[in-house]
């Protein structure tokens, strides 16, 4: 067996990658669940493909992690569908086999655990639907995989996208005793009763290359953030996700001295008491020099309101309000970032500053400092405690 | 053009029987004499045309201040310059590991490009105006990356320079109006005794904005290839060299690699 491990690893077929990072999260106050000020974390990422024959390749990507939060499990166990509170200390991310054939086009099949990712725009993403989040800590969120069968059929300019998944992934929330949960007043408490639905989704998206580029998604099967319902009887909170169907699109248009992009989908939440509503993002980006720019605006249309459930919901979270990015390359080792997002009204603000330095080959540190402001009931004001500096050192293999 | 390392020219061709032609031009007409350095460049191109072309590339990014990264890619490319695809995937430093750049190369007009940043799971248009952008840290610029098709340039004859001991052809090449381009003109020198190009300067109105020099030139697979190119942005007086290693013409290939499906298969 391991002569068999060493061969592959000898292949031509067989490559790979991955990083360790160490990362170290300061938080100047304290908050009213969480009374630490400093969070350490160490994160191991390994990716892998195989390609056995043109037609057929596969791929891996597993992950082991631990910190000083208890934001990772602390049993040793190997997990595979992203399902726990906490974060698993080993984790499969992706685990996928292809096959690459020509039919008419070039079709592509891929099933097992895998990352999608929909829609043109960025930092909100409204037609996104396979892609859960880690939002441990909300302004910081990583994408999870989500098993799913999946057909790409491309022919000439168009693509047409077939998603099928046997099973909801839902995003990993905020833990309730740390900082990035804040509770209404008085809800701290209360014990959560969580169901994960069962049953498929399903999602189609055509999209088209050309001048300008376009697509349209259509979604059906759960939310993977959840709504809240508080249960008198019982005093417990209900943890539910949702019935949903998503129509959308994108399109990217050039201009001679900058690219237009805009995502808008409209959401349809069936359950009697659940609300519709569209939510858009016009954004432009332009290159200069050694600058980027990004910047745009995220909104929300309400078609339906919903009844009285409290959701957790950072895309919604961040509408109504204007989105930017900008980073300069100082050097070929050096660069700077900014990025933000304030609400219209004022009442939220996150602003996040990024130096990031390589060092040879393989090492990397990136510092930055991340301000939120705001007002409490806002989505993004409520977490004005957590305003934080952070240092990550990286070794890429 | 540049990392499809047949060191012929921004100018790509589908020429033919270009050779009978320039004989015939310079035996019996004078006037004929105009179509020279197109013809010249066609039969650079025309040296230059492979089914396909794989390497291996070093990148040594020297900045202003003599520091030195590098960096690897692998370059792969079917069909041949105005009709040609191409994918350039990186290998090297381990951070930017997969991060790869589609450009389709088209004979009229500049070309489609698309490139994939694992770490983010998706692929980004590059689009038109963001091509004079130096690309992933390099001096080689998104344009830079393209196959030009001689139809899409102006040719004129500048007159005989040596250069690198050799005598050569200076040539100015101005795109056309179909053809968006940062640059207003190029010079090329082309070697005379095997249409080799040796080098282009790239200009913005009166100023030069990057020199490429192709030297280390070899004949592999009957193709006159120069083995390593050096990349100047005088702007940032940062220089690129590139060593080819690896070479091979002709490669079986698929079109079905050069699609932005292809680009997101990670090897």
């Amino acid at each position: 067996m391991p002569l068999l491990v060493v061969l592959l690893f000898l292949s031509q077929d067989y490559s790979h990658r991955g990083f360790v990072e160490s990362r170290g999260t300061l938080y100047p106050q304290t908050a009213i669940n969480d009374s630490s000020h400093g969070v350490g974390e160490l994160f191991v990422r390994y990716e892998s493909f195989y390609r056995p024959s043109q037609r057929f390749q596969f791929a891996g990507a597993v992950e082991a992690r631990t910190d000083t939060h208890r934001q990772t499990e602390r049993n040793f166990r190997v997990d595979f569908d992203d399902r726990s509170l906490q974060r698993p200390m080993f984790s499969v991310r992706r685990l996928s086999a292809q096959y690459r054939g020509n039919y008419r086009g070039n079709l592509t099949v891929e099933a097992g655990k895998q990352l999608v990712r929909w829609g043109k725009t960025d930092i909100v993403n409204p037609t996104d639907r396979f892609a859960p989040r880690d939002f441990l800590t909300v302004v910081d969120s990583e994408f999870l995989g989500v098993y799913a069968l999946r057909g790409t059929w491309e022919s000439g300019s168009e693509t047409i996208d077939v998603l099928w998944s046997p099973f909801l992934t839902p995003s990993r929330l905020p833990l309730q005793n740390q900082r990035w949960n804040v509770p209404p007043p008085g809800a701290a408490s209360l014990p959560v009763s969580r169901t994960i639905p069962a049953g498929t989704q399903s999602g189609i998206r055509w999209s088209h290359i050309g001048f300008v580029e376009f697509s349209a998604a259509v979604y059906s099967g759960f939310d993977h953030l959840p709504v809240f319902e508080f249960d008198p009887v019982q005093n417990v909170i209900h943890e539910s996700y949702p019935k949903l169907k998503m129509a959308g699109g994108d399109f990217a248009v050039p201009f001679p001295w900058l690219t237009l992009k805009s995502e808008a989908a409209y959401f349809d939440y069936p359950d009697p008491s659940g609300g519709a509503f569209v939510l858009y993002v016009v954004q432009l980006e332009r290159q200069a020099g050694e600058w980027f720019f990004v910047g745009g605006y995220s909104g929300e249309v309400v078609t339906r309101e919903a009844g009285l459930s409290a959701s957790f919901n950072p895309d919604r979270g961040r509408t109504r309000t204007l989105l930017g990015r900008a980073g300069y390359t100082i050097d070929t080792n050096r660069s700077v970032a900014v990025e933000g997002a304030v609400r219209h009204n004022g009442d939220g603000v996150w602003l996040k500053s990024e130096y990031s330095q390589a060092f040879g080959q393989h090492w990397r540190v990136t510092a930055g400092f991340t301000l939120i402001r705001g007002n409490p009931a806002d989505f993004i004001g409520q977490y004005r405690r957590n305003s934080h500096g952070s240092i990550a050192v990286r070794y890429s293999f | 053009m540049f990392p499809g390392v047949a060191p012929t020219s921004p100018l790509a061709s589908r020429s033919t029987h270009v050779l009978p032609a320039l004989v015939l031009t310079l035996c019996l007409a004078l006037p004929a004499l105009a179509q020279e350095p197109r013809a010249i460049v066609e039969e650079a191109q025309r040296r230059s045309v492979s089914a396909s072309q794989r390497y291996e590339g070093t990148l040594s990014v020297i900045d202003a201040k003599n520091r030195i990264s590098e960096k690897r890619w692998r370059y792969d490319r079917i069909g041949s310059h105005g009709n040609s695809k191409s994918v350039l995937r990186f290998t090297a430093p381990a951070e930017v590991k997969g991060v790869a750049l589609l450009v389709v190369n088209n004979p009229t007009r500049s070309s489609d490009q698309w490139m994939w940043t694992p770490a983010i799971g998706r692929e980004r248009r590059v689009a038109v105006q963001d091509r004079s952008q130096r690309f992933f840290g390099t001096d080689f610029s998104f344009e830079d990356l393209e196959e030009r098709d001689t139809n899409q340039y102006d040719y004129r004859l500048l007159g005989e320079e040596t250069f690198d001991g050799t005598t050569c052809w200076k040539i100015e090449s101005r795109p056309k109006g179909s053809k968006t381009s940062q640059y207003t003109h190029s010079h090329l020198w082309v070697r005379r005794d095997n249409y080799v190009v040796v080098q282009i300067e790239n200009y913005k109105k009166t100023q030069l904005i990057r020199r490429a020099h192709y030297t280390d030139v070899r004949s592999m697979q009957n193709i006159w290839t120069a083995q390593t190119i050096e990349m100047h942005d005088l702007e940032r007086n940062s220089r690129t060299v590139l060593r080819i290693e690896k070479l091979q013409y002709n490669v079986p290939m698929k079109d079905e690699d050069f699609t932005i499906q292809a680009l997101r298969q990670e090897r």
